[in-house]
């Protein structure tokens, strides 16, 4: 049993925690540093899954609707932040109500425009290679590869960059950043469209391995804002840590139990997790490290 | 000589509240302007709305450009500064990190680091330190530094030596004075020896408008500051 677990199964586990980071990423600029309860979020990843479907219908090159989903969702994503998003920053509640406004209307757009059918988006590197005896699949390694990748990018990006610098400062403090010659609206606007590109590229990126619907997003929704609140809301560390283990759990406990019962399990462990989380931050303060919850 | 800085009928408020009407002064290359008043006067209000970020009617002219209704960022860009009482560091961030963001666009960022560190020493000694876990007086220092390393045309500073151990002032005094000989500068401040020390003129505000002004030696002198300020 053990050894029918690796490495096949081994592998899959590896692939749902990358996919549980990947969703994830995305709603760490929009949520994790602009703290928009972006319920929108799932929507933006429906977005690039079905620009990848478009390109692929029209052109027969999913490769480059691939490349296409993150700009349709970056633009959409800035669209939304200019348009409704910015005036409501010191107004959660109702953000929490216009995101979500904004969801059921993109849903109900796609369903018009593409109808409510299931739809296929293909891979495009089929097949699989055998490692140890077990077939591994090309495209899942690339999810896994794209999103280490990505991750480091991001982190650098962050960490590097004069824009990373100068986000940092206006999620800290915005009106500060302001006085200090930052255009601020110009950085949350950025940051939200480059959070809704990343979550269509996720899009793009698991339409092959999924059935497209125009439901798709939610299936992600909320274990994006479980990585992202356990992570630690504005940690990308923490969120990578947590992808990791609600990932990898979900797909662990995938072997053993139905996935509802899994899913039920994951919960459990996410509302432990919320709990617990804060003990583990006034541990490390007493310890004297740095609390959770920095930027990157 | 020309003034830096001309404020005209200037009123501002926050909602339906409004706190400063009328209020009109201008200052000159050189000058330091003192803002004073009591607790709640709108001292801070009149710094945050000649800083461009809150709304205001009335006229604010920058070097003779008129900078009424540019955001806060444009503001800064043109050469007005902001030293803010608190609240003046980006948690997470280094003193590095400030001091370029301070910089940028306006000088080579080593020879801002290099101009900070002169002014204050002990901030070249910790550019790699988070700026929150500064002491209260380096966060001054680094506050200060951030707007006097840019060679800035207007310098608003709001109460720069208040919470400050008096070794502290000690310091942030000379280099406030070195440091502004060519800018116009704002300064809101309730204590008097802090004023003298730096400030020609003084306007006292008292329900949203100036009620007196004159130069701070002679207003000291005939007691009005000590009786308005009810010190």
């Amino acid at each position: 049993m053990i050894l029918g677990f690796l490495p096949v199964d081994s592998f899959n586990v590896i692939v749902l925690a990358a996919v549980f980071v990947l969703v994830a990423t995305g709603l760490h600029f929009t949520f994790g540093m602009l703290n928009v309860v972006n319920l929108v979020h799932g929507e933006l990843i429906l977005i690039g899954a079905y620009t990848t479907l478009q390109v692929q219908r029209t052109t027969g090159n999913v490769l480059l609707g691939m490349a296409l989903a993150p700009l349709a969702a970056g633009i959409v994503g800035v669209a939304m932040e200019r348009g409704v998003l910015r005036f409501l920053y010191d107004r959660p509640l109702d953000s929490l109500l216009a995101t979500f406004g904004l969801s059921v209307i993109i849903r109900q757009v796609v369903q018009f425009v593409f109808s409510p059918n299931p739809q296929i988006v293909r891979s495009p590197i089929g097949g699989s290679f055998l490692l140890g005896g077990f077939n591994i699949p090309w495209w899942r390694l690339i999810i896994v590869l794209v999103t280490s990748v990505l991750l480091v990018g991001v982190i650098q990006f962050l960490q590097r960059s004069r824009f990373g610098l100068h986000a940092r400062a206006t999620v800290a403090n915005p009106l500060l950043a302001e006085t200090m010659g930052i255009n601020s609206g110009a950085m949350r606007a950025g940051l939200f469209a480059l959070g809704s590109a990343i979550a269509g590229l996720a899009g793009a990126m698991l339409a092959p391995i999924s059935t497209l619907n125009p439901q798709f997003g939610l299936l992600f929704l909320v274990n994006s804002f479980l990585v992202v609140i356990i992570g630690g809301k504005g940690s990308l560390r923490g969120l990578v840590v947590a992808g990791i283990v609600l990932g990898g759990t979900l797909a662990a406990l995938q072997f053993v139990m139905s996935t509802v019962m899994a899913q039920i399990l994951i919960l459990a462990i996410a509302i432990i997790g919320v709990r617990v989380r804060p003990l583990l931050g006034l541990l490390r303060e007493w310890r004297g490290r740095r609390p959770l919850g920095s930027a990157v | 000589m020309t003034p830096l800085l001309e404020v005209d009928n200037l009123a501002t408020g926050y909602g339906q509240s409004k706190v400063l009407r009328g209020v009109s002064f201008s200052v000159k290359p050189g000058e330091v302007a003192c803002i004073m008043g009591r607790n709640g006067a709108g001292k801070t209000t009149l710094l945050r709305a000649l800083m461009g970020v809150l709304a205001k009617t009335g006229s604010v002219r920058l070097a003779g450009e008129d900078i009424t209704h540019w955001a806060g960022h444009r503001v800064n860009a043109a050469g007005m500064v902001w030293v803010p009482q608190e609240d003046s560091v980006f948690s997470g961030l280094t003193v590095r990190n400030h001091l370029t963001i301070a910089v940028h666009g306006r000088r080579e960022e080593e020879e801002g680091l290099e101009a900070a560190g002169a002014l204050f020493p002990v901030l070249g000694e910790r550019l790699e330190q988070e700026a929150q876990t500064l002491s209260g007086g380096e966060r001054k220092m680094l506050a200060l530094a951030q707007a006097l390393i840019v060679r800035p045309k207007v310098v608003l500073m709001d109460e720069p030596t208040e919470g400050v151990a008096p070794v502290v002032v000690e310091q942030l005094i000379p280099a406030i004075a070195a440091s502004t000989k060519e800018s116009a500068v704002v300064l809101v401040e309730q204590n008097i020896d802090t004023a003298l020390a730096l400030g020609q003129n003084a306007y006292l505000l008292e329900q949203g408008s100036i009620a007196v002004s004159g130069t701070v030696r002679d207003l000291h002198d005939r007691g009005v500051l000590e009786q308005r300020l009810a010190l």
